[in-house]
């Protein structure tokens, strides 16, 4: 397979966009991210769309022939694909591989959903089941109930207390307050967080990642072609995709699609835990970023409070993540969520991340996982970009 | 099936019991000869336990196989004190993994633990009760298995 670089990216600020169309919402992402690769809509070749679930009302079906038509982007094919909370991902990775096997030489992946028009209860029950067969959904359980359980494992068998579990949000709603694209933008102490209302013991509301309406997008393209578009391409170094083996072996403080996922993505790169400048993982709940360290290497294992705790997941630390604020600052907007870590990762590679700049950074990892089945994420990707 | 549950020990609405009580899945549960258990399908080509049973074994695809009832005791893995869950289930509610000797993880409600955070231990000795689930759109009350602080006295 041949290098693929990305060579346009394009953001807006998560938030509550009720009043405007899904589509508009695809389109400011998309002609930002077209934009800022140097590129006309004749340029792409191949386009593929990132989108959950159509939560009450707007074009769901066909998103990505929809938005891409209003930019003069036809013709060429377009398909939607959907990976739960990895759906973003999941359209960035199949437009690098159809980049990398030469199907094409561009591409365009953004991914977009709008969930402020439904109810917290409609999401609560599209995500746990009902209707399904799987025991857990229907039995109380919920995606703040598993983590919450993992939070506890980790406590009992680590010594991880309530506060470094809760210092992830601390950390991460610092660096909300200095991107323009988060959601949340107000930092919060150590202790509002520990004494906001309880979610699911031991995580309370700010430990928990908000939804909201959004998109991102990107621009592939071969790397040989790349400067024809944009000065400074980013280049990626590893595109793996995992899905879980649901196992009932093991302690439960680890993914194990995590584990699996990282081993993969470092040996594609020719690299390790210690080379990663910075990382976007997927911080759905404070204690899923600290077991995400652990995961892919960041620390050793039962580790992550400490890491967190010694400032070494904050710039200046060891290992800088999720300085754009992550999903407890921006909100899990889950179609765009996976394509808006890229962004953010490409900007820090490119030295524009403003106030939250990590110095120097050379080499980035992203990690998103996507859904829950019984003890394991559904699906995880890690992406790892070097500039 | 259903009147096998009224024999449960933990049962806790048996003067209850009508047409309006379902179990969560008929699939789930059997009555080998001493109440209500569990059933896990067992791969009668490798030995494999599964629960709940899958349509062929995930180890070796082999489509034979046989129930077999899961202990009635397990280890408390982990548990959680949810304020929010799905619809018909009285907040806050006791959630957990417990591990059955089978090497199976089951996730489950826990109950009879008041108080919560000082009952519960990770690790410590639970056994599976029959009790009330929730209640659905209809009224019906949705019945099937719970896990419980084993009590003292009956290791």
């Amino acid at each position: 397979m041949r290098e693929v670089a990305i060579v346009g990216v394009g953001g807006m600020r998560f938030g509550k966009y009720a009043d405007r169309s899904i589509r508009a919402l695809g389109e400011e992402a998309c002609i930002n991210a077209i934009r800022d690769a140097g590129m006309k809509p004749r340029d792409i070749q191949l386009a593929y769309a990132g989108n959950l679930a159509q939560w009450e009302w707007g074009q769901g079906l066909l998103i990505g022939h929809s938005v891409l038509r209003e930019l003069g982007l036809t013709k060429i094919p377009i398909s939607r694909v959907e990976n739960g909370c990895a759906t973003g991902s999941c359209a960035f990775r199949e437009a690098w591989y159809k980049v990398a096997t030469g199907a094409c030489d561009t591409a365009l992946a953004f991914g977009v959903e709008q969930m402020t028009v439904t109810g917290s209860e409609k999401i609560l029950n599209v995500f746990t089941g009902r209707q399904h067969a799987e025991r857990d959904g229907d039995m109380g359980n919920s995606a703040p109930g598993l983590f919450a359980l993992m939070a506890r494992r980790h406590m009992a068998e680590f010594g991880t207390t309530r506060e470094q579990i809760a210092m992830v949000a601390v950390k991460n709603r610092r660096y909300g307050a200095l991107n323009p694209e988060a959601q949340l933008t107000d930092p919060v102490t150590l202790e509002e967080v520990l004494n906001a209302r309880m979610i699911c013991d031991p995580l309370t509301l700010p430990q928990c990642c908000p939804r909201g309406d959004g998109a991102a997008a990107v621009v592939l393209s071969a790397a040989g072609i790349a400067r024809r578009f944009n000065s400074a391409p980013v280049s990626v170094a590893a595109s793996v995709q995992v899905s879980g083996s649901y196992s009932d072996a093991g302690s439960y403080t680890f993914f194990d699609t995590d584990v699996r996922a990282a081993e993969a993505a470092y040996r594609m790169a020719g690299l390790g835990p210690g080379d990663i400048d910075l990382a976007e993982v997927h911080d759905c709940f404070s204690v899923a970023e600290l077991v995400h360290y652990e995961d892919l290497g960041f620390c050793r294992k039962g580790e992550g409070g400490r890491f967190v705790e010694e400032g070494q997941s904050g710039i200046g630390g060891k290992t800088p993540v999720n300085t754009s604020g992550g999903l407890l600052s921006k909100g899990h907007v889950i179609g765009a969520t996976g394509i808006s870590q890229i962004v953010e990762l490409v900007r820090q590679l490119r030295g524009q991340a403003g106030k939250r700049q990590v110095e120097g950074a050379r080499v980035a990892l992203q990690h998103n996982g996507g859904g829950f089945i019984h003890t394991d994420t559904a699906s995880c990707f890690i992406h790892i970009l070097k500039n | 099936m259903f009147d096998t549950m009224d024999l449960l020990p933990g049962e806790e609405c048996v003067s209850t019991r009508s047409d309006n009580r379902k179990l969560i899945e008929e699939g789930w549960f059997r009555d080998f000869g001493d109440g209500l258990a569990l059933a896990g399908g067992q791969c009668l080509a490798c030995g494999g336990i599964f629960f709940p049973e899958k349509p062929v074994c995930p180890n070796c695809f082999d489509p034979a196989r046989k129930k077999v009832p899961l202990s009635r005791k397990g280890k408390l893995h982990t548990f959680a004190l949810s304020h929010m869950g799905p619809g018909g289930i009285p907040t806050p509610f006791v959630i957990g993994f417990v591990e059955l000797p089978e090497g199976i993880k089951l996730f489950s409600l826990i109950t009879q633990c008041e108080p919560w955070d000082k009952v519960l231990k990770v690790g410590m000795d639970v056994e599976m009760v029959i009790e009330t689930i929730r209640r659905d759109e209809e009224g019906n009350e949705i019945v099937g298995y719970k896990f419980r602080p084993v009590p003292e006295g009956n290791p």
